[in-house]
């Protein structure tokens, strides 16, 4: 052909991989830890559901968020929950979260070479009583920090992080300094303004919030009572605890 | 001279550098070839495909529609083809894409069914689980870079409960209170959005009746590949119903003055 | 028994000089040990119903079913060692499932007990293994109308209008004789096989028993499912009526 269009053959190739839009995050405090994702479920320009969870309650002491490609998301928390439940039935307890971390490192990368198109932040209370978040890359790179945004809007989200957090360009007042951890509203509200600002600025995210609060044993729930949208999920009133707060985001 | 070792005389390599007795560290061997991995195909396109498929809830169960046509590219090639299939007695479930794919997944389904019935142990598939089974199918063999060219929605009524989701060929799934595949996600998904989603619950099973009809009319207005023919189904808790084929009802007439679609007045 | 000591029981894949098995015929014992079960094949369907002896009041009722379920439109029941019985109908099944795979329909009866019967057959043949002890009778209604066969251990299948196998064969099949299955209805036929399980019952030397009774036919879409509470217990109700006016 004239215009070389046969001159050398063509592999079309299926593309086993999409992404599904939406953003989590999760921040770390002195004794809690805030795990957060919103609801919306997208391919393209198309919202495919309002609801469709990205945050899910691992054990009484663990939340994990998923983000990226909805059905290796869906595919690696089954697969991390089923592993959790041998754990459970082999030593009669719940997992730390250190474990964990480690346990989805191991599960990652096993998929080296063929990867989950996932994003995962895991939030939780360690076994000192400390709040603690853990974040992965798709391959199972992971370390520990104070807090982590992921998924479409984290180029908004991360920076706000930064600055509120971390306080990254913010110069204390003389002869004081920065707290190293926040209150939990404080970082509620850090949270909740973190996802109005990123529905507003990304088409991805929208529609629905799902924070969750996990408590280290023995710290109080006062400040979370008659928030709306409240439920407690823990299985046990006596270990940490763990609390889902759902919230409308707008959906245009 | 005989062969001395089985990957000797299977590769028949002859030159010295080729380590018949795998004496060399893995990850320094040459790689393995799989001989015939040339002559597995796998899925690279869609080929018999049928188009949208709508799917509701509504007051009493669940309601879906999908054209009869099965085109070949842009032939309109088989016009009688049911593209619903009932599961069970409490499940519908609804294809586009591949039709050939989506007679594998029937029969699947059909099988599955059988040896539920025949274990008699008082347990029956719903919907969930239909949904359940066919996401697995679907993300296993996306998995094996072997995809089922679909993208299928599953609907049913049990327990008192709906239940309306998702799943195509990379295994994404989804419920929502109504879905549409193809080109229905652009053009039915707005109008079925406005009429449906948080009236779940107040729906008739005429009005719903009426929302897929008037989507089906826009589709087939629309989408080069439907036809003026589809069936209904109703999951309620009287259990599965397909209807017979029916027509479309157009109207063609607002294109009278239209020039390029009329009598030719100049 | 003659056949003891002579050396020519020991194995399946042994003749005795008059060129009989008794391992065959060993199996055959094992089924005339167990509780009746009889099959009618009438013109628009075919009951199955078992006697099951209970053989202590400690097991749940309805457990350990003997009428099995092999297709949508096919029963399996059994006499004989109650284990090999669920062997067969889990080989019934697959041989269903194999069917349906190639031929995307359903299978014929006739089919799946010349496949079934080849599948017993092979256990009379060899000294490492041993007959099935159960025979079983499969009912269906199919692309050929109602059918009903017999499966016997040594892998021979006969069609019937009424079969029945099991310690209460004789009495039963005696009854099924009396009975005009051109002109029986599917719940006459269920009527039937209530009074005939009751009847075949020996209250002397049995201990307690459960009736066990299916159907397929026009009443039930060509589906083969337990018979319906309320007509059962009218069948059982009128059994027992009918068992003291008997003779």
């Amino acid at each position: 052909m004239p215009d070389g269009s046969f001159s050398h053959p063509q592999q079309r190739q299926f593309n086993p991989y999409t992404e599904n839009g939406g953003t989590i995050l999760a921040i770390a405090g002195a004794d809690f830890t805030v795990i957060a994702g919103d609801t919306r479920q997208s391919e393209g320009y198309s919202i495919q559901t309002r609801y469709a969870p990205k945050v899910f309650r691992l054990t009484d002491r663990a939340v994990l968020a998923v983000n990226g490609f909805a059905a290796d998301g869906n595919m690696f928390v089954k697969k991390v929950k089923q592993r959790l439940e041998w754990y459970r039935h082999a030593h009669a307890k719940d997992m730390p979260l250190r474990a964990i971390a480690r346990l989805i490192q191991t599960m990652l990368y096993a998929q080296r070479f063929f990867p989950y198109y996932v994003y995962n932040i895991l939030g939780g209370i360690e076994e000192d009583g400390s709040g603690a978040v853990y974040s992965f890359d798709p391959v199972g790179s992971y370390e520990r920090e104070a807090c982590r945004a992921a998924g479409a809007a984290s180029s908004l989200v991360q920076p706000f992080l930064d600055n509120q957090i971390y306080f990254k360009n913010q110069t204390a007042a003389p002869g004081t300094s920065h707290p190293t951890h926040l209150p939990l509203p404080d970082v509620l509200s850090i949270v909740i303004d973190s996802f109005t600002s990123a529905t507003e600025r990304h088409i991805e995210v929208g529609d629905g919030l799902e924070m969750y609060i996990v408590l280290a044993k023995g710290r109080s729930a006062q400040s979370l009572e008659g928030m709306r949208g409240l439920q407690e999920l823990s299985t046990r009133p006596d270990g940490d605890r763990v609390f889902v707060i759902r919230k409308e985001l707008k959906k245009d | 001279m005989f062969p001395l070792t089985r990957a000797d005389s299977f590769a028949q390599r002859n030159d010295d550098a080729f380590d018949a007795y795998g004496t060399y560290p893995l990850h320094q061997r040459a790689p393995h070839k799989d001989v015939f991995a040339e002559g597995v195909q796998h899925t690279q396109q869609p080929i018999v495909t049928g188009t949208s498929v709508l799917a509701i809830q509504y007051k009493d169960g669940i309601m879906m529609t999908a054209d009869t046509l099965a085109s070949y590219g842009s032939l309109a090639r088989f016009k009688d083809v049911s593209r619903l299939h009932p599961v069970g007695t409490s499940t519908i479930v609804g294809a586009s894409g591949d039709l050939s794919d989506f007679q594998y997944l029937q029969s699947r389904l059909d099988q599955l069914v059988t040896d539920e019935f025949t274990h008699a142990d008082a347990h029956d598939l719903g919907p969930a689980e239909v949904h359940e089974f066919l996401s697995r199918v679907l993300y296993g063999r996306r998995s094996k870079m072997d995809p089922l060219w679909n993208s299928v929605l599953v609907g049913g009524f049990r327990d008192g409960k709906r239940f309306l989701g998702y799943v195509d060929l990379l295994g994404t799934t989804y419920s929502a209170p109504s879905i549409a595949t193809g080109y229905g996600a652009y053009i039915a998904i707005p109008i079925l959005r406005e009429a449906v989603d948080g009236r779940q619950d107040k729906l008739s099973e005429s009005d719903a009746k009426a929302i897929l009809h008037d989507c089906m009319r826009v589709l087939f207005y629309r989408d080069a590949r439907s036809i003026d023919k589809y069936q209904l189904a109703t999951v309620t808790a009287d259990g599965v119903h397909v209807s017979d084929a029916q027509p479309l009802d157009t109207s063609w007439g607002f294109a009278e003055g239209i020039r390029g679609y009329g009598a030719q007045t100049q | 028994m003659t056949s003891i000591g002579t050396g020519y029981d020991l194995s399946a894949s042994t003749y005795s000089p008059d060129g009989r098995i008794f391992q065959v015929e060993y199996a055959n014992k094992a089924v005339e040990n167990s509780g009746t079960a009889i099959g009618l094949r009438v013109k628009d369907g075919v009951v199955l119903a078992v006697e099951k002896l209970i053989h202590s009041k400690l097991l749940v009722s309805e457990s350990n079913r003997r009428i099995q379920t092999i297709d949508k439109h096919v029963g399996l029941a059994t006499a004989g060692l109650l284990a090999d019985g669920r062997h067969l109908s889990n080989r019934a099944r697959d041989e269903a499932a194999s069917y349906r795979e190639h031929y995307r329909s359903a299978p014929t009866l006739q089919f799946l007990v010349d496949r079934v019967g080849l599948y017993v057959q092979a256990y009379t043949l060899y000294s490492s293994v041993r007959p099935f002890g159960c025979s079983t009778i499969l009912g269906a209604v199919d692309e050929t109308g109602p059918a009903l066969f017999i499966v016997e251990p040594s892998g021979v299948s006969y069609g019937y209008h009424g079969a029945a196998v099991g310690k209460g064969r004789q009495l039963a099949k005696t009854e099924l004789e009396k009975l005009k299955f051109s002109e029986l209805s599917l719940r006459e036929a269920v009527m039937e096989a209530a009074r005939i399980i009751y009847l075949v019952h020996d209250d002397a030397k049995e201990k307690d028993f459960e009736l066990e009774m299916t159907w397929v036919g026009s009443e039930t879409n060509g589906v083969h499912l337990p018979v319906p509470q309320d007509l059962f217990n009218e069948a059982a109700r009128k059994a027992k009526e009918a068992l003291e006016n008997f003779e």
